[in-house]
C-alpha cells in the first residue's frame, strides 16, 4: 500500500498538482497510514526519487522543485504535529542569500526540502552579511551554513561565502561548521564552489537537501 | 564594406556574409569606461549610450544595447527602489505586487513613451540611432508576459500563483503584462531599436513542465507577439535551455532567431532549428572569469565549429560579468572574428 501511495504522491508532484498531492496524503491517512510513515516512507523517498531522476535525466524543472519542496515541508509540518513522540531533529542549518543578493527562491526550495527531511532550518532571509551567518550558526549550534547566490558578483564577493570561510577560519570553527553553496552561477561553473572555498555545492534545491544531510552527518560523526 | 546590420540581415536570410555576426553583451562595463559608479551611470540615457558606443569601438563587435537593467521595466510600473551594487547588476528592491488585490490595482501605463521612466531609454536610443543607426544592430530587452510577474511580485510568489493560485488573478496579471509588453515593443521600435531580445525564462522547460509550457507559455507568447509581429525578435530564456521548445515556438510565433543557453549543445540547437531560423551559439561567460585567454579561444573555436556548418549562425554572450579580464574579452572576440570568417 505504501508503494501505491508513494507512486501517486510522486506523480502528483511531477504534474505540479498541489491539491492532488495533499489529497493522496489525506486519503492515505484515512486508510490508516501513520503520520510517521507519511513523512519517512512517502515524502522523503519521493524527494530522493526526484534527486535520482534529476541526476539521471536532468528533466525535472524549477516548478517541480518548488512544489516538491513546499508541499514536502507543509505535509511534514502537518504530520509532525500528529507524531506519537516529538521527532528528534536530524540537525540544524543556517540558510540565507549572500550579502547584496535579494533572490530568495533557491533558498526557499532548499529550506522546504530540509524541513521535509526533519532538519531544523534557521532562515536568515536575503542579503545576509557573513558575520551574521556565523554568529547565528554558533548560537543555534548549527552544523551547516548554506549560502545561496543568484548573481555571480554576490557569489564571488568577499562578503559572501569567502567571508563566511574567513570568519570560520579565524574563529577555528571549520571542524564544527560546514559551508554549502548553491544558485545559478554554480550551475554555470561547477568549479566555482572551490574558488569561494565552500565545502560543497548543489546543482538544485532538491539535491541540496541530500548534500546538506550528508554534511550534517559528517560533522556529527 | 559590409555593415553589421547588413551582416546580420544576410546571415538571418541564409545568405553568405563576410563573417558570422558577433554579439557581445557588455552592460555594466560601460560605467567603468566612463569612470562612473553604476547608479550614476544608469541614471542618464546619455551615459548608457556613450558607454555602449565606447565599448563597441574598443572591442569591435557588432551590436550596441539600449538596456539599463532589468528592473527598469518594474520602474515603468511604479517601482521606486532599485538597489545598486559596485560590481554587478542592480536588484529590484521593492516588489510592487504584495497581495493579489494589488494585481487588480496594477496600472499599465497608458503611453509608455510619455512615462518619466522611459525618458532616459528614449534619450539613449536617440543617441545610438544618431551615431550608429542603420549600421549596427541596436538591441533592446523586453521581458515576456509569462516572466515579467517575477520582477513585480518576486519569483517565489509568481511560481506560487502560477502553480496553485487563483486562476482569475493569474490571468488578470498575464493580460496586463502582455499589454505592457506590446506597448513597450512598439515604443522601443519607434524610438530606434532594431532587435528585441524577448526574454522568457518561463518559456523554458528548465522552469516549467512541457504541459504547462503548452498550456500557458505558448498561448501567452502568441498574445505578446501576434499584434506586434516577430520581426527582429530573438527568443532568449535568460540562460535557461530552449532547444526542447524551439520547434513549437517557430510553429506558433514565427520568431526567426534563437539564443541558446551556454549549457546547450550548439549542434543540437542547429538540428532543432533545421535551417528555419537564425541560431546563436552562446559562450559560458561566467567561466570566462577564470579561464585563460587560450582556453577562451579554444572554447570559441569549438562553438563556431559546431554552429557554422549550414549557415544561419551567429556567436554571442549572455550578460558578461563585470570581473571578466579584459584579455579574455579580447581573446574571445579575436577568435570569433578569426574562426567566424566566411569570405
Amino acid at each position: 500500500m505504501l508503494d501505491r501511495v508513494l507512486n501517486a504522491y510522486t506523480e502528483a508532484i511531477y504534474d505540479t498538482d498541489r491539491d492532488r498531492a495533499f489529497q493522496v496524503v489525506h486519503d492515505a491517512l484515512a486508510e490508516g497510514v501513520s503520520p510517521e510513515d507519511i513523512v519517512f516512507e512517502i515524502v522523503s523517498p519521493s524527494l530522493e526519487m526526484m534527486v535520482k531522476a534529476i541526476s539521471e535525466s536532468d528533466t525535472a524543472n524549477l516548478a517541480q522543485h518548488f512544489l516538491a519542496s513546499q508541499i514536502g515541508a507543509d505535509i511534514t509540518e502537518e504530520m509532525m504535529a500528529r507524531f506519537r513522540q516529538a521527532p528528534r531533529m536530524a540537525g540544524s542549518v543556517v540558510i540565507g542569500t549572500s550579502q547584496g543578493d535579494f533572490h530568495g527562491l533557491g533558498k526557499r526550495i532548499v529550506a522546504g526540502c530540509l524541513k521535509a527531511a526533519v532538519i531544523e532550518v534557521i532562515d536568515l532571509g536575503t542579503n545576509v552579511p557573513p558575520e551574521r551567518f556565523v554568529d547565528e550558526a554558533v548560537s543555534r549550534d548549527a552544523q551547516v551554513i548554506a549560502v545561496s547566490s543568484m548573481m555571480v558578483h554576490t557569489a564571488r564577493s568577499e562578503s559572501g561565502c569567502l567571508g563566511v570561510r574567513r570568519i570560520l577560519r579565524e574563529r577555528r570553527l571549520e571542524d564544527r561548521i560546514k559551508v554549502v553553496v548553491g544558485g545559478a552561477p554554480y550551475r554555470f561553473d561547477p568549479e566555482l564552489y572551490r574558488i569561494v572555498q565552500a565545502d560543497a555545492w548543489a546543482a538544485n534545491g532538491i539535491a541540496a537537501g541530500e548534500i546538506i544531510a550528508r554534511l550534517i552527518e559528517e560533522v556529527q560523526s | 564594406m559590409t555593415t553589421a546590420v547588413q551582416r546580420l540581415a544576410d546571415t538571418a536570410a541564409g545568405k553568405m556574409a563576410d563573417r558570422i555576426p558577433v554579439f557581445c553583451n557588455l552592460l555594466d562595463q560601460g560605467a567603468r569606461e566612463l569612470g562612473l559608479p553604476l547608479n550614476e551611470y544608469y541614471s542618464r540615457g546619455e551615459y548608457v549610450a556613450e558607454g555602449q558606443l565606447r565599448l563597441q569601438k574598443k572591442y569591435g563587435y557588432d551590436n550596441v544595447w539600449c538596456l539599463f537593467y532589468v528592473g527598469k521595466e518594474a520602474e515603468l510600473f511604479g517601482c521606486r527602489k532599485i538597489i545598486f551594487a559596485e560590481d554587478g547588476p542592480p536588484n529590484v528592491g521593492e516588489m510592487i505586487l504584495e497581495t493579489y488585490d494589488d494585481v487588480y490595482r496594477l496600472q499599465v501605463p497608458e503611453d509608455v513613451t510619455s512615462h518619466p521612466a522611459f525618458e532616459e531609454t528614449r534619450k539613449c536610443l536617440d543617441i545610438l540611432k544618431r551615431e550608429v543607426g542603420g549600421k549596427r544592430p541596436i538591441c533592446a530587452y523586453v521581458t515576456a508576459s509569462m516572466t515579467l510577474p517575477a520582477i513585480l511580485m518576486g519569483m517565489e510568489n509568481w511560481l506560487a500563483l502560477l502553480l496553485s493560485g487563483p486562476l482569475d488573478v493569474r490571468d488578470e496579471l498575464l493580460e496586463k503584462c502582455s499589454e505592457f509588453f506590446r506597448k513597450q515593443v512598439a515604443a522601443l521600435r519607434n524610438a530606434g531599436a532594431d532587435i528585441i531580445l524577448y526574454s522568457n525564462p518561463f518559456g523554458s522547460v528548465d522552469f516549467l513542465p512541457m504541459r504547462m509550457f503548452e498550456m500557458l507559455s505558448l498561448p501567452w507568447m502568441e498574445r505578446d507577439l501576434k499584434p506586434v509581429g516577430a520581426d527582429g525578435v530573438v527568443y532568449y530564456c535568460g540562460g535557461a535551455r530552449l532547444i526542447p521548445v524551439i520547434d513549437r515556438v517557430i510553429e506558433r510565433t514565427g520568431i526567426g532567431a534563437y539564443y541558446l543557453s551556454p549549457l546547450e549543445s550548439v549542434a543540437a540547437g542547429k538540428r532543432a532549428i533545421e535551417g528555419r531560423a537564425l541560431c546563436a551559439g552562446v559562450i559560458n561567460d561566467i567561466r570566462m572569469i577564470d579561464w585563460s585567454p587560450q582556453e577562451v579561444r579554444e572554447e570559441v573555436k569549438r562553438i563556431l565549429a559546431e554552429g557554422m556548418p549550414g549557415g544561419r549562425f551567429m556567436f554571442g554572450t549572455v550578460v558578461m560579468p563585470w570581473s571578466i579580464p579584459d584579455a579574455n574579452i579580447r581573446a574571445m572576440l579575436e577568435a570569433a572574428f578569426e574562426f567566424g570568417r566566411l569570405q
